[in-house]
């Protein structure tokens, strides 16, 4: 097992519900990712179709292992571990926000998004059905765990995936901006609350992708930023332009931390239940 | 702090930010529908200056076509107010006196409209000549309306309320005040009382029975933090005000929903199928 990983999180924007123009979009940024040597790239939340699709959804969902648009990825992907988000048709024909992880040359994980948000602006409720499953993806032994954006604000997801052994979280967002009176935007403010809490206390890194542009008169808040596994920010992109941000990560970080800060290893599993 | 203090400093934007998204918002709008810009109608009033001068911040002077549109009874200021905004913003500006238009319909077929009425039909022919000059510019329609008077319904619908985007509904008059200031928007005009100039003297405030800050401060409270009426007057607000602002905003709330469709099947357009637009 190799202890770093080079990371990218191509932050771009999306159109909505034209999945051509968003899939030539993700060939030019894993070709830009292949440039500075990713290894890992991740995309926004439903970064292939568009968030705010409503009655759109069904009209853009793919079964990853049939669809046209998935062949194309895999080929482009090659040896890079490539993130993306779409909309999923299960076997039964329901529909899942979901995160799919291609590499070389296969389908090697989906995570289908556990929480969806169903009020204020939010309405995947209506529209989704709920993922069912958290393991951890095969990348570089089994060490990543990927949450869609709602997924975070439940901390026992991060907490199980941390304790099953996930030395790094890849949070996929469509995160809508909100400016109030701070010197950072508001939504901003938020995830960083929750990203730098949720690595500090698993003792993990953790990326967080978020996508730009505008839907509907909603902005994304961009802003996506990777968290060293002591909570504090190692970089972080611009809030309203398309940005790719590329770190190497030390793997063995995180062991160095949990073996001075040991959250994981006095887990209280009698009382907290996770295995 | 009290909900009071708390919500003055929440209505104190941080106007670099805003003004950064509002004019992405116009970029992107413009872009998307492969518009080459935006037409704006520029009364001298405050909230058509900020809509142009972040369009402007968006797509440049050159794409930004400011039309004025008096009629014989407007205030002679408010076109001189209109030319000094052009002026500060290097806008070009078309001015065409909507009187023949609105006057032929009123002595032919209605002779005595009284005020309301036909202040209405000046507001919807400006939007119509809008409209008619976006066609013929490949351009959109900017809207000037702001969070207070939409949720008042302070405006006439299909007249100055109509727009194919709007970078200013979302905030309230006074954020429209502290952005026009932060974007240097000639301190005449920022400080001027507001009017529709629908009839001469009106004033938005001496129609409205109220102020605006106290307007936003009620709004914030309700909408923001979602007080009722009765916590928004134990904040000391007076309680007639605050019950005319929730009456006005309960009445007018048809012109935030428009198209209202009678539904019959199972695929009624914006109920049972909800389909966005990019």
């Amino acid at each position: 097992m190799a202890t770093h990983l080079t990371v990218g999180l191509a932050q771009i924007d999306c159109r909505l519900g034209a999945v051509e123009a968003n899939l030539e979009r993700h060939l030019e940024w894993i070709a830009k990712a292949r440039e500075r040597q990713v290894e890992l790239l991740l995309f926004p939340e439903l970064s292939l179709t568009g968030y705010r699709l409503l009655h759109l959804t069904s009209r853009v969902a793919m079964r990853p292992d049939e669809s046209p648009i998935i062949q194309r990825l895999l080929e482009a992907a090659g040896d890079m571990s490539v993130v993306v988000g779409l909309v999923e048709e299960g076997r039964e024909g329901f529909l899942y926000n979901s995160a799919v992880l291609l590499h070389r040359g296969e389908i090697a994980h989906v995570h289908r998004k556990l929480y969806l948000p169903t009020y204020g602006i939010f309405q995947e409720g209506r529209f989704f059905g709920q993922g069912e499953r958290l393991d951890l993806a095969p990348v570089n032994g089994q060490v990543l765990g990927l949450l869609i954006c709602e997924d975070l604000w439940h901390p026992h997801l991060a907490r199980r995936l941390a304790i099953a052994g996930g030395k790094l979280l890849a949070v996929l967002s469509a995160g809508p901006g909100r400016v109030g009176s701070g010197d950072k935007l508001e939504s901003q403010d938020t995830w960083e609350c929750l990203t730098r809490s949720t690595a500090l206390v698993n003792t993990c890194w953790l990326v967080y992708c978020n996508r730009v542009g505008w839907e509907e008169g909603s902005f994304y808040a961009g802003a996506s930023h990777i968290v060293r596994p002591d909570g504090q920010i190692l970089m972080r992109a611009s809030s309203f332009e398309e940005d790719l941000l590329v770190a190497r990560l030390d793997l063995r970080e995180v062991d160095r931390v949990r073996w001075r800060v040991p959250l994981l290893q006095s887990h209280r599993r009698d009382i907290e239940g996770l295995k | 702090m009290s909900a009071k203090d708390r919500v003055r400093e929440k209505l104190h934007l941080n106007a670099e930010l805003a003004v950064q998204a509002l004019v992405s918002f116009i970029k992107d709008a413009v872009e998307t529908s492969r518009s080459e810009g935006v037409v704006v109608g520029l009364s001298g009033g405050v909230d058509s200056a900020l809509s142009a001068a972040l369009a402007v911040g968006a797509l440049g002077p050159e794409n930004v076509h400011a039309f004025m549109l008096p009629h014989q009874t407007s205030s002679p200021d408010s076109v001189t107010d209109a030319e000094e905004v052009a002026a500060a913003l290097g806008l070009t500006t078309y001015n065409i006196d909507i009187s023949p238009m609105v006057d032929a319909y009123f002595d032919h077929y209605e002779s005595d409209p009284g005020k309301v009425r036909l202040g209405n039909k000046m507001a919807r022919e400006r939007m119509s000549i809008l409209y008619d000059q976006a066609k013929k510019l490949r351009s959109l329609v900017l809207g000037t309306s702001n969070k207070t008077e939409i949720l008042l319904g302070y405006s006439t619908i299909f007249g100055d309320n109509a727009s194919s985007i709007n970078p200013l509904g979302d905030l309230y008059k006074q954020q429209v005040w502290q952005l026009a200031t932060y974007l240097d928007l000639p301190a005449r005009i920022v400080d001027k009382k507001p009017s529709a100039d629908l009839w001469p003297g009106q004033t938005d405030e001496d129609e409205l029975g109220f102020d605006y800050p106290t307007a936003d401060e009620v709004l914030y409270l309700m909408f923001n933090f979602g007080l009722s009426d009765e916590e928004v007057i134990a904040l000391d607000y007076p309680e007639t005000v605050v019950r005319r602002i929730v009456t006005l905003e309960e009445n007018n709330r048809f012109k935030r929903r428009l198209m209202l469709i009678a539904r019959l099947s199972d695929s009624a357009i914006n109920l049972d199928r909800e389909i966005p637009r990019d």
